[in-house]
């Protein structure tokens, strides 16, 4: 009998420092991963997580976790060369064949960086195959920002705007990314999708905002962060009324979203 | 598979092919090398088919390019005006505004996702509920349950599939795509009554042998049946300090063990699917899955409430996401069914009302009497315990009125489940509720767990994964690492419960039945005297109450 469950052993390559909260883990990994896909990774001190896949390279996965709650503390107890228990990849994924040859807006606040950003670089390193990206980015403080090394390159062939919630820095504008919004011409634009990623509200109020300027429900994407035991359909933490978000999201077009009642 | 029903998926598959994409010419050759019947199964498939032969002999220079044109054309909408084409989507057909993705879609979304299924088409826009994807899942469906074929042929493609048709008629220019859609729509009309059929003839009652034996020829039974079985019923479970024994299921090996004046206080859902259990061993370097300790076969001794909860978890642990949970299904695989007669409709049961009072699904069914048991039984493999005893002309009872009802909510649709959402009838709990998931505890049904990793000392990363039921109710249940939770108060989880057990389960998995079995165990357990029967009937009043407003 198959058991769905049974985490594998993955070795770590590499753990890099993105902020004094923040660290992105490299795996040894092999298999296929889609846009916006997440693990279930678990730490034998403490438990199993689902976390989206931030990087990928040939050979590697990256994780990006944050130093909070249970699972999160005891991570930082593992070092290069260590084991990591994983299994996935788990959920669908954002429709990347669909944002070719259009506009991409990609709205996130914080942490929700991580599962969009293979596809914002998928469309940076293939340039040809899209049309203008914009990327609007928001973090608590300046301390709290991450990949730094990537918002410099995303910032050369990208229309980014980079945030801060209260305070101003070197480019970072203050306040929230629903405030920079009305700054991306849809209007100009023949055709687009909207990519929105951060905490619950961020989320709901970007995508009102985006509305507001016109945009579609339909054109807006979404992912869910939600507590997950299994990511297989069981445990039952991440459901919504008939839908399961580790199954039939954790992307969701804003039509299906907005209709998901908490 | 039977041939049959190899036959009809085989049809679901071309029929899919005929509307997913432009026709090939190498799919057309295809088309005129079949052997077309002049009498099929009814007569609009009849009329298809001779619309069929009619396009195959009529002198077209280009076929597939004229094909190709009407395709865009009668489909895509192309260079038509909106309301001329006929859009192949149920949503289109089946929401008010006419549009796509809605209410169909995202049923038929959740309907292949229980399935683990995802989309697989070469045709980048296609959505889940085009009709060559659904044709495509009926064919998926062939190999699977009738009762679900049949579901799905009501609920979805018959609801929608003869006003495509009609408007297929309306836009093409060519005989072949509205031969095709008459040709689908009869073959499904068609196709709905043999199933119908096919499940008449295969649910017809197998022979039973009835017997009356005394309790102590009942014991002496239960001693042979515990050589193979272990066997476990309602009973007596003394409790810490002796105050407030509970009625669990555990094994037993007497009639006078058994408790059939009260239900379990417990379900016997514990039986096969524990409080704790244990998934994994890991050491720093591997893991290794746990095995089960009790390797013996279960006889269960259930009431019809329990035998269809075992159903329902059933379908959470063995449907849904398409793949089966190996802990569950080897504890489960095990479990032979007693069906045990209600001594009468206990004090906070409502089986009637969710339809649960009534279960077919056993091996033997006993009823306990003062001066003796009667047995029925089923299945041939356990007659020779009874053949000792007396023939009897018993037939099991079955509860046909309880004391208390339930009314359930009407939702239909988005609007209605976001109106059912919002009711400032939940706010209530705020208060009442304390959180403390006592009644996910003793639900027969609920199925919720959590996992804990525990080490066996601190010097070592050696330990075990356990997993252990978890309870919507807690105010940590969808709490992630980052502190958020999705629902942040009592009422908004009994919201979420309340949902869960009256419309969740047969919207997502296309049932007739709820998850609630109206065993009234949660009612009996609440520490704050909240009554889920009265939570049903005040939402349901609610409910009603915010539609008639809004209308």
């Amino acid at each position: 009998m198959t058991n769905i469950m049974l985490p594998e052993a993955h070795r770590i390559i590499r753990i890099l420092k993105e902020t004094e909260a923040e660290y992105t883990f490299r795996v040894a990994y092999d298999g296929e991963t889609k846009h916006g896909q997440f693990f279930q990774l678990s730490i034998p001190k403490v438990g199993e997580a689902p976390i989206s896949v931030s990087g990928r390279g040939d050979g590697y996965v990256e994780f990006t976790i944050r130093r909070v709650g249970r699972l999160t503390e005891g991570i930082f107890g593992l070092s290069e060369g260590n084991v990591l228990f994983m299994r996935g990849p788990y959920g669908n994924a954002f429709p990347v064949e669909q944002f070719e040859r259009k506009n991409l807006v990609v709205i996130c606040g914080g942490t929700g960086m991580a599962p969009v950003k293979t596809t914002l670089n998928y469309f940076y390193d293939n340039p040809s195959i899209c049309k203008d990206v914009y990327l609007i980015a928001g973090f608590k403080d300046i301390h709290s920002v991450l990949f730094t090394e990537e918002l410099e390159k995303f910032a050369k062939r990208f229309h980014t705007t980079y945030c801060l919630d209260n305070t101003e820095a070197e480019g970072f504008r203050k306040g929230f990314v629903t405030a920079y919004i009305k700054e991306i011409p849809f209007d100009q634009m023949e055709d687009y999708n909207v990519v929105i990623v951060g905490p619950p509200a961020m989320m709901r109020f970007s995508a009102i905002e985006c509305m507001k300027h016109g945009v579609d429900a339909g054109k807006i994407w979404v992912s869910f962060e939600r507590k997950m035991s299994c990511a297989v359909g069981k445990c039952g933490h991440c459901k919504i009324n008939e839908t399961y978000v580790c199954l039939e999201g954790p992307v969701f077009n804003y039509r299906k979203a907005q209709n998901l009642f908490d | 598979m039977t041939e049959m029903m190899k036959k009809r998926q085989n049809f679901y598959e071309f029929l899919s092919l005929v509307f997913e994409k432009e026709i090939t010419a190498s799919f057309l050759e295809q088309i005129r090398r079949m052997n077309i019947p002049d009498e099929a199964g009814n007569r609009q498939m009849n009329d298809g088919y001779a619309d069929l032969k009619r396009f195959l002999a009529a002198p077209i220079a280009d076929p597939v390019e004229e094909l190709a044109v009407d395709y865009a054309k009668v489909f895509l909408g192309a260079g038509e005006a909106d309301s001329k084409a006929a859009y192949p989507y149920e949503s289109v057909y089946t929401s008010p505004e006419g549009m796509v993705m809605q209410q169909a879609w995202t049923e038929v979304c959740a309907l292949y996702a229980a399935k683990g299924l995802t989309l697989e088409t070469t045709q980048a826009d296609l959505k889940e509920d085009h009709v060559a994807i659904e044709l495509k899942f009926m064919a998926f469906l062939c190999e699977h349950d009738v009762e679900e074929q049949k579901a799905f042929l009501e609920k979805h493609l018959l609801n929608w599939i003869p006003a495509f048709a009609k408007r297929v008629k309306d836009c093409s220019r060519q005989k072949f795509y509205p031969a095709a859609a008459e040709l689908l729509c009869g073959f499904l009309e068609m196709d709905l009554e043999f199933l119908k059929e096919w499940e008449q003839s295969h649910t017809g009652e197998h022979s039973t042998f009835s017997y009356v034996v005394s309790r102590e020829e009942m014991n002496q039974i239960l001693s042979a049946l515990k050589k193979r079985y272990k066997v476990c019923a309602p009973a007596f479970v003394k409790s810490r300090g002796g105050i407030g024994d509970k009625v669990r299921y555990r094994e037993i090996s007497s009639v006078e063990e058994i408790v059939t004046d009260r239900p379990s206080d417990f379900s016997a859902k514990e039986m096969y699917y524990p409080v704790m259990q244990t998934m994994i061993y890991f050491s720093d370097t591997e893991c290794r899955e746990s095995t089960l300790a009790d390797e013996r076969e279960m006889l269960l001794l259930l009431h019809p409430c329990d035998i269809n909860a075992m159903k329902r978890l059933d379908t959470i642990f063995l449907e849904n996401g398409g793949q089966a949970d190996s802990y569950y299904k080897r504890l489960r695989e095990k479990v032979r069914v007693v069906l045990l007669q209600c001594a009468g409709s206990y004090e906070n049961c409502f089986c009637v009302s969710m339809g649960t009072n009534i279960a077919g699904d056993y091996e033997f069914a006993v009823h306990i009497r003062e001066t003796g048991v009667d047995i029925q039984v089923k299945d041939p493999a356990f007659a020779h315990y009874f053949s000792g005893g007396a023939l009897s002309d018993y037939e099991p009872e079955f509860v046909s009125r309880n004391e208390k009802t339930v009314k359930l909510p009407e939702i239909h649709g988005v609007e209605e489940l976001k109106l059912a959402s919002e009711l400032p009838f939940w706010d209530q709990y705020d208060d009442e509720c304390i959180g403390c998931g006592g009644c996910n505890t003793v639900c027969p049904t609920c199925s919720c767990f959590d996992t804990r990793d525990i080490l066996y000392d601190e010097t070592s990363l050696d330990g075990e994964r356990r997993r252990v039921w978890s309870s919507c109710m807690l105010d940590t249940f969808t709490q992630t690492a980052g502190g958020g939770r999705a629902r942040k108060t009592a009422g908004a989880n009994m919201r979420f419960k309340t949902l869960h057990k009256t419309y969740d389960y047969r919207t997502r998995f296309n049932r007739e039945e709820n998850m609630c079995v109206g065993c009234g165990r949660c009612v009996k357990q609440c520490p704050k005297k909240i009554s889920f029967i009265e939570t049903i009937n005040g939402f349901t009043e609610a409910l009603a109450a915010a539609k008639e407003e809004v209308h």
